[in-house]
């Protein structure tokens, strides 16, 4: 087993036989439990179209697996330093870019545990409605990049700040903002600087794409802008982690 | 003499029963978009028409939608918190002959029988005119079912804790 999968496996088994680990994963089902329970506790809510119902837990699963992400990419560097472990694993015969590596994979290894734990939500709130197994076709092919994508993002900041705290504030920052689409609908969003920033958040692509395949029933062929948009993301943020874990700051 | 002081009484009180009568007419339809067979979480549209058919302005005109719930064993008024968020139109001045048309906008929030009527009045005068009532029956709609929701929403973070206490109650058997 090279180092890369060593450090993955770590990564991963601390995801569910760490306590800490197990703490997020339970705030991440605790907030799918929470928006499922109001769907059923609110007359208003309750009365949504199912596929409406689906793509708002697809949103939500995203929006939540990207905050843990966010938070496992801040400690990925910065929590290593501030328990006293970066600089054993830096003299350690291992390369930065295996480092990287192996944590790149043990967060898309906790997103795979993420994406199968929202199964079972989506399936409890749409299985009467249209296009469920589309919503979570989708929620795979767009949502994996937009959660890896703030994972990496937060980790490259992780890298550089060398405190959990400051790269997990502004990762966070970034998150809220390219989020906000959630809480602002289509039609506030739909004015020049609403489109612009659509066309350039990748968050909003998956959006986008979950309204258009969810609600719209529209092609996969409709949708390959919006892809590239999210592969975008990845490759750009994955390469700005590379670029930090470089020279990670640990001092 | 006694008499004609009677008549005169009765007739001033007449007429000026008449005229207020006749100051506001009040029409209302329901919209030709609206479901043959409305269903719980349909709109439905209610079209008014007031009708200022006396001979002065009505200044301070306030019209109203309200409904009443009119299923046997079930009789009561409606809050519309939740069926419309366009509940009145308030302030409008009617010249003699205008009229006033509005589109009262509703989501059906709950199955049953209903009655929706608008009613209307303004700033000097006491009375309060109302449409004729339309009635309509809303049907039961399947909504996100509890059934599923509740197992899930509760047993997986339950299953989480359970791994949760089971690593804390092995952490706690090492250390000690």
């Amino acid at each position: 087993m090279n180092a890369s999968s060593l450090i993955a496996k770590k990564e991963r088994s601390a995801l569910l036989q760490n306590q800490r680990g197990l703490a997020w994963l339970l705030t991440y089902a605790g907030i799918l439990s929470a928006f499922s329970l109001l769907l059923i506790s609110n007359r208003e809510l309750s009365l949504l179209d199912n596929a409406q119902v689906v793509y708002m837990m697809a949103g939500t699963v995203t929006a939540a697996g990207a905050l843990i992400a966010v938070i496992m990419g801040s400690d990925a560097y910065a929590g290593e330093r501030e328990r006293g472990t970066l600089v054993p694993l830096l003299t350690a015969p291992v390369s930065t870019g295996e480092l990287l590596l192996g944590k790149a994979i043990g967060l898309a290894s906790a997103w795979v545990i993420m994406y199968l734990l929202a199964i079972p939500y989506l399936w409890a709130v749409g299985a009467n409605g249209q296009n469920l197994g589309q919503a979570i076709f989708y929620l795979g092919l767009f949502g994996t990049p937009v959660v890896l994508g703030f994972g990496y993002l937060a980790m490259a900041l992780s890298s550089r700040s060398g405190s959990v705290m400051s790269s997990l504030l502004t990762s966070l920052s970034v998150l809220l903002f390219s989020a906000s689409p959630l809480l602002i609908g289509p039609g506030l969003r739909n004015s020049a600087i609403g489109k612009a920033l659509d066309a350039v958040n990748p968050f909003s692509g998956a959006l986008n794409t979950f309204d258009a395949v969810i609600i719209d029933s529209d092609p996969f062929t409709s949708q390959v802008g919006r892809l590239l948009l999210v592969l975008v993301w990845l490759g750009l943020t994955f390469a700005l982690a590379r670029l930090s874990a470089r020279r990670p700051a640990f001092r | 003499m006694k008499h004609l002081k009677y008549f005169l009484a009765g007739f001033l009180l007449l007429s000026s029963t008449l005229v207020s009568a006749a100051n506001l007419q009040l029409q209302l339809e329901s919209d030709r978009a609206n479901p043959g067979q409305p269903t719980m979480g349909n709109w439905m549209h209610f079209n008014s028409v007031i009708n200022n058919t006396g001979q002065q302005p009505i200044e301070g005109l306030v019209a109203w939608i309200s409904l009443v719930e009119v299923t046997p064993g079930k009789e009561q008024p409606m809050d519309l918190e939740d069926w419309s968020a366009h509940k009145a139109v308030t302030g409008t001045t009617l010249q003699p002959g205008a009229i006033l048309q509005t589109q009262w906008p509703m989501r059906l929030i709950q199955s049953g029988d209903y009655r929706v009527v608008i009613s209307a009045t303004d700033r000097n005068n006491k009375t309060v005119f109302t449409s004729p009532t339309i009635q309509f029956h809303v049907a039961q709609k399947p909504v996100v079912e509890s059934t599923r929701i509740l197992p899930v929403a509760l047993g997986i973070p339950l299953l989480i804790g359970g791994l949760l206490g089971v690593q804390k109650y092995r952490h706690r058997h090492k250390s000690s």
